[in-house]
């Protein structure tokens, strides 16, 4: 593995929000609202100044989608804390878009309760900037993403009114399903002001089970064999490392059913010639997932079918790690989803690798998505997104009606929408 | 709830519907959608002077991928030949509304269909992932993709649940799972409701995650016990059914744990089928309630809301003061997991007035549901029964921003009118979209 001389340093996991955080784009005035009614206030006052807004929580996700084009004026969500309600009895919280998640789940673990959401960064990534950029670690593979958790959604329009949709329970199809449209929206449709979420027991006990050493092919043969054998983990990662493979497959529930289900997945394991290892830490798939993550100064996001596992390793993160110093990357195997982080190096074209490794993913009707851009200059090197998919037409009218002036976050999201 | 519509299309193929709603639209004729009729809020009802395109025709699986646990079928589908293509696999597809033998995957996407056991597993919209969709221009598009994260805005969630008024679904990608390693089902009865409602509590308290509870109160248990002779007994309040499952020792472990809340709750009796075909009894018991219901009133009443779980009892003691000030009965058969009531009104047409009485303790009982910060429903749909209702639920500025999605897709509301939005709202021009002007373009003049 190569080595540049003077290695530039890894992008942060974190910026101090302030007005020059967003990327070849400087902020005019940052304003950090008290509560949901001056927020609210301050978006009206924006829409008849026609002044453009963009959006900050914890700072973790600025570098997401193009440098916006112009931010007039930027809302911190900072003091947009409070939890504004917790039925513990009913399994569901409302809460502002500020709270940061590690906030938000210490609340819950008093009630043995807690959002079944394992994203990167809890002590700084915000709700808001989580459902704003879809945010989730491995835990997705059985509990789902936001988008299966989220039940309601409370917004301020671009014209400063405020307005929610879903309510407070889990089962609901009164109206159209503003939450999950929220979700993932980068802010280019309302500032998210409030989240209601329905939550998971916390469960009684986790084990793990480590296969330090494997291929993506293994990882794709044992998938197969857990799903045919009924396992139901709550997790699997495959950290990629000097193109070979570690497997942790994550088993949570109640005792009994733990230990059965991690012995019946080390046994196939086995059968396979392989030597798993059980392992007791409940952060362990955590702490894999921020390590790949958290890292470089190029960071990706792949999704593919998750049948297609051979054809992501041999025909786009070998050639990206080829191309980039220090590649590391994780693989969901159930979802699909691989996240690769590694140095850009000046003496090889990595964009010429990321754009080869889209062409691949593209053809496996998958997408690669270029994350947390800290310069501008990558930007223009390698589109964020790629080919646009065919109902873009519809995105664009959708954001017409939402924010016909496209104030929100101006030109930051798919298409420059 | 009869309307005759001007014509009625059965389209075959993707391109025959789009097809029939390019010509519907040069002639300016409002479009129903219509899967296999099933709904219970009149979403599908026809227009007088608009056509229906009904989709029963269009009833092929094209495609079942076991490797990505995927299954491309057409929108006249039918629910349960979704999972029975795919049992002998090993596989299935998890939402089942009660109707699943007849209703359409199609109709399934229009109203975001649960079922019993969405408790556990979600709804329709976390089990499609993608669609060929005929826009109201007569376009076909393709929403939503082979992966779990598309690009861009989330045009599944807009269109699931959508009611038929922002497209014409033709094909739907589904996910299919593979069938639990193990279920264990057991019937527990109850002095009264209220202790049935502690148990639910209880056991979700207790951090087990069933796969289904449902509860019926001592009229449905009468109606559901004449109609399919199963030997449930008749002198309890209310019995509930639940399935739990998943691998074997995680699942005999939470059965147990469950059935000893269950007798602790105050629970008279535990029943556990014996046998496949036992259990299949106990469901086809519950699944035929509503039918059932012919048994003991000439005409019933289904309504459809929901409640926190843990208000269950206060509520259904409410619905009874109701119907003892009205003076109709009210039989009560629910998903008790995720506070889904389904009470239905009992009622005699043939009275004079009962009828409307009937509609309107429905209503009473939607606004009880709101009182107690639940919903007017949570899987039947809006449709043209409940429009009147969205208003208790959502400002009008709620409503308008929900018209944005469907104006974005369907601007001359040429889709299902009259239904969903309690008034007419019309889509107008955007205000104001940004469009630089020529000058700025060509670089001669800025803005600012």
């Amino acid at each position: 593995m190569r080595r540049t001389q003077a290695r530039p340093p890894a992008w942060p996991d974190a910026v101090e929000v302030s007005t020059a955080s967003f990327p070849g784009t400087q902020v005019g005035t940052i304003f950090t609202p008290g509560d949901l009614y001056e927020a609210a206030e301050l978006m009206r006052s924006a829409a008849e100044l026609d002044q453009t807004v963009a959006f900050a929580g914890g700072g973790t996700k600025l570098g997401f989608g193009y440098p916006p084009q112009q931010v007039d004026v930027l809302v911190k969500t900072e003091r947009l804390a409070r939890i504004v309600d917790y039925a513990a009895s009913d399994m569901v919280v409302e809460a502002e878009a500020g709270i940061t998640l590690a906030a938000l789940q210490s609340k819950l673990a008093s009630h043995q309760q807690r959002l079944a959401l394992d994203a990167p960064n809890p002590d700084r990534a915000t709700l808001g900037g989580l459902v704003a950029t879809n945010s989730f670690g491995p835990r997705r593979a059985r509990y789902g993403s936001l988008r299966d958790l989220i039940v309601g959604v409370s917004l301020i329009r671009a014209d400063g009114s405020r307005v929610r949709g879903g309510g407070k329970v889990v089962k609901n199809v009164a109206g159209f399903d503003l939450p999950k449209i929220a979700v993932g929206s980068l802010g280019t449709l309302g500032m998210i002001a409030t989240v209601t979420l329905r939550l998971h027991p916390v469960p009684e006990t986790s084990l793990g089970v480590r296969i330090a050493a494997c291929t993506i092919g293994e990882v794709q043969t044992l998938v197969r064999d857990l799903i045919a054998q009924q396992l139901e983990p709550a997790a699997l990662i495959a950290a990629r490392w000097r193109g070979a493979y570690a497997l942790v497959v994550l088993f949570e529930g109640f005792a009994a059913g733990v230990s059965e289900q991690a012995e019946r997945f080390s046994q196939l394991a086995t059968q396979l010639g392989l030597r798993p290892e059980r392992i007791q830490d409940p952060k362990l798939t955590e702490s894999i997932d921020e390590a790949a993550r958290a890292y470089g100064n190029v960071r990706l996001r792949i999704a593919v079918p998750p049948g297609a596992l051979e054809k992501l390793e041999h025909e786009a993160l070998s050639v990206l790690a080829a191309a980039l110093d220090d590649a590391k990357a994780v693989v969901y195997p159930t979802l699909g989803i691989a996240f690769f982080s590694g140095y850009a190096d000046a003496r090889t074209d990595w964009a010429q690798a990321v754009l080869q490794a889209r062409a691949a993913v593209e053809a496996l009707r998958g997408n690669l998505v270029l994350l947390d851009v800290h310069d501008a200059t990558f930007a223009e090197k390698v589109d964020v997104y790629g080919t646009l998919p065919p109902s873009f037409p519809l995105m664009r009218r959708l954001k017409d009606r939402f924010d016909p002036a496209h104030r929100l976050n101006r030109g930051r999201f798919l298409g420059g929408l | 709830m009869r309307v005759r519509p001007l014509a009625v299309v059965l389209p075959a193929t993707t391109e025959e519907v789009a097809a029939a709603v390019r010509v519907a639209r040069r002639h300016g004729v409002p479009i129903v959608p219509r899967g296999a009729g099933t709904g219970l809020s009149g979403g599908a009802l026809p227009v007088a002077d608009g056509i229906v395109i009904g989709l029963a025709r269009m009833n092929r699986v094209l495609a079942v991928d076991f490797e990505n646990r995927r299954m491309r079928v057409q929108a006249g589908v039918i629910n349960l030949d979704v999972s029975r293509a795919i049992a002998a696999a090993g596989y299935y597809y998890a939402p089942d509304p009660s109707s699943q033998s007849v209703c359409s995957i199609g109709g399934n996407i229009a109203e975001n269909s649960g079922g019993a056991h969405c408790l556990k597993y979600g709804f329709t919209v976390n089990h499609v992932v993608a669609a060929t969709v005929v826009l109201s221009d007569g376009e076909v598009v393709e929403l939503g993709d082979a992966t779990v994260d598309p690009l861009g805005y989330d045009l599944m969630a807009a269109l699931v649940g959508s009611e038929g008024l922002i497209g014409i679904v033709t094909e739907a990608v589904v996910r299919i799972l593979r069938m639990p390693e193990l279920t264990r089902t057991f019937f527990a009865t109850f002095p009264s409701t209220d202790e049935a409602g502690t148990c639910v509590s209880k056991i979700v308290a207790a951090g087990i995650v069933p796969a289904a509870v449902e509860m019926m109160d001592a009229l449905a248990i009468e109606a559901i016990v004449k109609a399919t002779h199963v030997d449930w007994p008749l002198d309890v309040g209310a019995a509930l059914l639940m399935d739990v499952d998943g691998t074997s020792a995680e699942v005999e472990h939470t059965a147990a744990a469950a059935i000893e809340i269950a007798k602790r709750a105050g629970a008279i009796e535990v029943r556990m089928p014996q046998n496949d075909a036992e259990r299949a009894l106990m469901w086809k018991g519950r699944k035929s309630a509503f039918a059932a219901m012919g048994r003991i009133s000439p005409n019933y009443y289904v309504q459809d809301g929901v409640i926190p779980r843990s208000q269950i009892s206060r509520v259904l003691r409410e619905i009874a003061e109701l119907s003892a000030r009205e003076g109709l009965r009210v039989a009560n058969v629910f998903h008790a997991g995720d506070g889904n009531l389904h009470p239905l009104v009992l009622y005699d047409a043939r009275i004079p007035g009962q009828e409307a009485l009937a509609e309107h303790m429905g209503g009473e009982i939607l606004r009880i549901c709101v009182r107690y910060g639940g919903s007017i429903t949570g899987e039947h749909g809006v449709g043209a029964d409940k429009a009147i209702y969205m208003g208790d639920l959502f400002t009008d500025a709620d409503l308008e921003t929900m018209n944005y999605v469907r104006c974005a897709f369907d601007p001359a509301r040429a889709f299902n009118p009259g239904k969903v939005f309690p008034t007419p709202r019309l889509c107008g021009d955007i205000p104001g979209a940004y469009a630089p002007h020529a000058s700025e373009t060509a670089g001669v003049a800025g803005r600012g």
